[in-house]
């Protein structure tokens, strides 16, 4: 036991036990002490130790290692978030044109509450398509003065074509 | 305080992974270490291994260590280590094994005389300490082994220090009579 675990013992026995008991126990402490010395420990074996001093040098080695690749992949990992910060919080962020939306439909149009009288080219077809629908009618009726299929036939290509040129735009 | 001086340079030299400051550590400690897993453990071969584990996780954890006593620090390590040991199942089971085969010589330590009269009483010692329960054996062999005052080895088990002094009197009491019995 060496200087400094001799603290003094009674006055810490006498914390938590009266005098007469501190002074008891410390004789007993003592004594068990003692007792413990006369029976040595046995040593660790001169190969055992000289194995554990190799495998020292080894793990601080390994160690080291380890040590180095993190600090690598930890200074990758930075460069990558700065690179990124630098991307998102750049200079160029504020000076970035900004996106406009056209609009494929024009407004007037949009909000109009008569749509077939606001965009011409749909008055257009639609005038067609009724004309071409009234002369069917006739048709269709014997009234026409052009009778026969070719005729008839005139009339569906024409109609076809106005919805070609409908769906084209 | 040449003597701690010194100890700062040699674990100045371990944090830097200087080879002869580890084996200086080595040298300044293993036996009193060693003694205190023998003696918890009853067993030359798992004592060779905890020290070792010992030693390795120094390695590992001397950047953590930031001063204070070197001894305490070192202690907490290897009582770690054997608790760490009696939680594996395998080591628990090899640890009772070791036990069994203690308690099964106990007639033959009392009944012959062996030649060699301080192998005999070594023997007897570490007898009547596995009659003492675990942590009780563990707080006597820490405060004899690693020579650290009440109060360290009350704050290294997280305990009052009215209590590890009143198990370690009642302990090392109990070991009195057991010895003397």
């Amino acid at each position: 036991m060496n200087d400094q675990a001799r603290e003094n013992l009674v006055e810490w026995l006498k914390q938590v036990m009266d005098a007469e008991s501190a002074e008891a126990a410390n004789e007993d402490i003592r004594a068990g002490e003692q007792l413990l010395a006369t029976y040595s420990a046995p040593k660790p074996d001169v190969r055992t130790l000289t194995a554990i001093k190799a495998r020292m040098v080894l793990a601080a080695a390994r160690r080291h290692r380890n040590i180095r690749m993190l600090r690598g992949a930890l200074a990758a990992a930075a460069a990558v978030i700065v690179i990124a910060m630098i991307g998102l919080l750049g200079p160029d962020s504020t000076s970035r044109t900004p996106m406009v939306h056209a609009a494929i439909i024009p407004a007037a149009i949009w909000e109009s509450d008569n749509i077939e009288a606001e965009d011409l080219d749909l008055a257009y077809f639609t005038s067609e398509i009724r004309r071409i629908e009234a002369q069917m009618q006739a048709l269709e009726a014997g009234d026409s003065e052009s009778h026969g299929s070719g005729t008839l036939q005139e009339l569906e290509m024409e109609l076809m074509n106005v919805e070609i040129e409908f769906w084209k735009g | 305080m040449g003597r701690s001086v010194e100890l700062a340079r040699i674990i100045d030299g371990c944090k830097s992974g200087d080879a002869d400051c580890f084996a200086q550590v080595v040298d300044r400690y293993a036996g009193r270490c060693y003694g205190y897993f023998y003696r918890l453990t009853g067993d030359r071969d798992l004592s060779d291994e905890l020290l070792s584990e010992l030693f390795i996780r120094l390695v590992e954890k001397i950047g953590s260590y930031k001063g204070g006593a070197f001894e305490s620090w070192l202690f907490k390590i290897a009582s770690n280590i054997f608790h760490d040991h009696l939680r594996g199942k395998q080591r628990r089971r090899r640890l009772l094994d070791a036990r069994r085969a203690e308690i099964e010589l106990e007639p033959d330590l009392n009944e012959s005389r062996r030649s060699d009269m301080s192998e005999d009483r070594l023997d007897k010692l570490q007898l009547q300490l596995n009659r003492l329960d675990a942590d009780t054996r563990e707080l006597i062999m820490l405060r004899f082994h690693s020579e650290l005052s009440f109060r360290e080895i009350a704050e290294l088990r997280s305990e009052p220090l009215g209590t590890a002094l009143s198990k370690l009197h009642r302990g090392l009491k109990k070991l009195r009579a057991l010895m003397e019995g």
